[in-house]
């Protein structure tokens, strides 16, 4: 796995096992947290079966990013363009969410295809709520249209407390993430792999790949950003989206790549770890059968000679020793 | 306060057949998943074979890629009948973590691909056979520690946790013997107030896998045409569905050959290599399989005590101020106590032991000083399954739990040393 799934796993595996036995009415009551603080909660009742209840509660936000009413703008017109007529937004969400969303399982489209992509977007709603604001700021950059917020900075949240800046401009739209984690050795690796990352990028086959950048300060582009926003141990990565990375079906995946940059480093600086230790694992191993190897032999036929516990006397010892 | 004790704890219980995860607080594990890995180890074999003078920048890229390519789970049973470069490789057996390497991979896609959760976020609930050695914890320590970076860790024994899952909320009762049979291990286990005594712990060599070979065995030596590459996964598919304990053999014998049309079913299955459809029958197999804890001689000559058997003696092993509790609480865990009537069986061939002593111990006496009767009582729930699964998710909602877990900084300060011993094993001594 080098990319991680835009979807649940576990909400999409419920989803489907509730459509499948719908005849069926079960008590369910799941609650689940994800990766940056995305906590979720799903709950069936045995009196309306056909009735699912997901609620979504997102990372707090950092005081610099647009969070109305508890959720990122546009988040509320995402969510009922994606999933019309099969969903209802309650309000107020459920208490400790930030969105509830009433699914109606006899409104699904009967189409077995149809249906089984409404359950992956359903799954993916983290991305659809998250994504949204960036989703918007991406849509002009196709459409060419002029936006109120061209040339300002954008702050949007990603995770708790933290948050990536969007840069839109006429041609291009720029991305920089701060990148901060909480280990020293994390944050060593991390270094190293996004300026590995920024190396990668440069070979043939990628040319078409947004520019990306990696720079230890922060870049130019966040001057008006406020200052505590700018304190990342593990540096600045910029990405540069231009109108050919978001052209039709190819918004959708920038849009969760980009969503889940954070994760995405976080998971293979895990990954990296832990290769390293398979390989320390194995060198202690070669290593201690280069060590067994060089024990003297003659050790080895001592031991099976004093195998046993006591030492046995010949006759005339045992006589000795009697008398003595 | 720690933000992660806020969050729910992730609790993992490794089986050797299955992997039961989850987070803590819920009354079922998110996934049960086959415990397997699909290693990539083409890229391995090439590098070594290949002259040294070919790009080994490719090379070398292609090998980390490799490391990133395995699977878990179904997926990686559904990966390695599809192509011939993925090898399968289980890395718990009999109940002990044999291979370190697929463990480490294996935890990795638990936390990243099925849980998609970041383990800095959360404290850890891993579970462990009752003879696990010290090591094999520092080594679970090190891993989840230095890999993962997570904040703190409990490692749970499993039969305390199979005892836990039977909490009710009017009472708690921590003293029982649980008779935890899984697809690799058997153990009697007796805990007393929630410590285990250590001492008096039986293992038997028969376990769910062995059902399932002898199944096969039985399949095959009637003549089913059952594809020999299929043949174990069929045999463990028929035992997951169509086994059950009998009361009595010689009784069941007679039920098939009279009535073969209610009791012997079909298998219907497709071919891998052709894809043509086949089908086998099921006779005596269903209750053959099970009857091999109760009667083990039908299977293997080496060992030949029946379960029922081996719980008495380790109870019998017990203080002897705890025997009445222990008879009393008889909790069932694993999958393969999940046969029909498993409980009943079980109950009635330990009474008839209990009270064949009693009755020896009044006639000894001449009937001046009666016993009282024992009481036994086998106790199985719904979720025997994964009632280990449940104890952890039980125990990880607890405030206490946070207190008692390993924390990152005691790593730090004391190393992989604080996961050696287990605070369930020392009140005893």
């Amino acid at each position: 796995m080098i990319l991680l799934q835009s979807h649940s796993r576990f909400l999409l595996q419920t989803l489907l096992n509730r459509l499948h036995n719908l005849e069926k009415g079960v008590e369910l009551d799941y609650h689940w947290v994800e990766f940056d603080d995305v906590r979720y909660h799903v709950q069936v009742s045995m009196k309306n079966p056909h009735l699912l209840l997901l609620s979504l509660s997102l990372p707090t936000p950092p005081p610099e990013t647009d969070f109305p009413g508890g959720l990122p703008s546009g988040a509320i017109e995402a969510v009922k363009a994606a999933y019309a007529g099969v969903v209802q937004i309650l309000d107020p969400p459920r208490d400790g969410f930030n969105l509830t969303l009433k699914l109606n399982f006899s409104k699904f489209p009967p189409d077995e295809e149809r249906r089984q992509a409404l359950l992956v977007k359903i799954a993916s709603v983290r991305e659809i709520v998250l994504g949204a604001p960036l989703r918007a700021l991406l849509k002009h950059l196709t459409s060419k249209t002029i936006s109120s917020d061209m040339d300002r900075l954008v702050a949007l949240v990603h995770r708790p407390n933290e948050s990536f800046f969007v840069i839109p401009q006429m041609e291009k739209v720029i991305v920089v993430f701060p990148m901060r984690f909480k280990d020293s050795i994390d944050t060593v690796l991390a270094t190293s792999f996004l300026q590995e990352f920024v190396q990668a990028r440069r070979t043939a086959g990628l040319n078409n790949a947004p520019p990306c950048l990696w720079s230890s300060s922060p870049p130019l582009e966040l001057k008006k950003a406020p200052a505590e926003a700018l304190l990342a141990n593990a540096g600045f990565v910029s990405f540069v989206i231009f109108p050919r990375h978001v052209e039709g079906k190819k918004l959708d995946r920038t849009v969760s790549s980009l969503s889940t940059f954070h994760a995405y480093v976080s998971y293979h600086v895990k990954c990296s770890e832990g290769f390293m230790h398979t390989r320390m694992r194995r060198r202690v191993e070669s290593l201690i059968q280069a060590l067994d190897r060089a024990k003297p032999d003659v050790e080895k036929s001592k031991n099976l000679a004093n195998n046993r516990s006591f030492k046995r006397l010949s006759l005339k010892e045992a006589h000795a020793n009697s008398h003595s | 306060m720690d933000p992660a004790a806020s969050r729910p704890a992730v609790v993992i219980d490794n089986g050797t057949g299955y992997t039961k995860m989850g987070f803590a607080g819920n009354v079922e594990p998110c996934f049960i998943v086959p415990t397997v890995v699909a290693v990539n180890e083409s890229f391995q074999n090439q590098a070594r074979g290949s002259s040294k003078s070919s790009n080994w920048l490719a090379q070398h890229s292609a090998g980390v890629m490799a490391d990133l390519d395995f699977y878990i789970g179904e997926e990686a049973h559904a990966r390695s009948r599809s192509s011939s470069v993925y090898n399968l490789t289980y890395p718990i057996k009999h109940g002990q973590v044999e291979n370190w390497d697929a463990m480490e991979r294996f935890w990795q896609h638990c936390i990243f691909n099925y849980l998609r959760c970041d383990p800095e976020d959360h404290y850890f609930l891993l579970t462990e056979s009752p003879l696990t050695a010290p090591e094999s914890r520092e080594y679970t320590g090190e891993i989840m520690f230095e890999t993962f970076n997570i904040p703190g860790l409990y490692i749970a024994v499993q039969p305390v946790l199979a005892l836990a899952a039977g909490y009710t909320t009017s009472k708690c009762e921590m003293t029982g013997v649980v008779v935890d049979v899984g697809d690799g291990a058997t153990h009697v286990v007796p805990v007393a107030d929630g410590y285990v005594i250590g001492s008096s712990i039986k293992s038997i060599p028969i376990s769910g896998k062995d059902v399932t070979l002898f199944i096969q065995q039985l399949m095959r030596e009637r003549g089913e045409h059952v594809p020999p590459e299929d043949s174990f996964e069929v045999a463990r598919k028929v035992k997951e569905t169509y086994c059950y304990t009998c009361s009595d053999i010689v009784k069941e014998y007679n039920k098939h050959d009279k009535e073969p049309a209610k009791y012997i079913k079909q298998w219907k299955g497709v071919k891998p290599k052709t894809g043509a459809p086949y089908t086998c029958d099921i006779g005596y197999e269903r209750f053959l399989g099970p009857e091999v804890f109760f009667s083990p001689e039908i299977y293997s000559s080496d060992f030949s005590s029946p379960l029922p058997v081996v719980i008495d003696k380790c109870i019998q092993s017990a203080p002897i101020d705890t025997r009445r509790a222990l008879y009393k609480n008889i909790v069932l865990s694993g999958g393969s106590t999940m046969f029909k009537d498993f409980h009943r069986r079980l109950q009635r061939d330990l009474k008839k032991i209990v009270d064949a002593r009693v009755l020896a111990s009044d006639a000894r006496l001449g009937g001046e000083v009666k016993a009282q009767p024992v009481e036994v009582n086998v106790v199985s729930h719904p979720i025997q399954k994964f009632a280990v699964w449940f104890g952890g998710s039980v125990l990880g909602s607890t405030p206490e739990f946070f207190e008692a877990c390993h924390t990152k900084a005691e790593y730090e300060e004391y190393g992989a040393s604080i996961c050696r011993t287990n605070p369930v094993f020392k009140g005893m001594y």
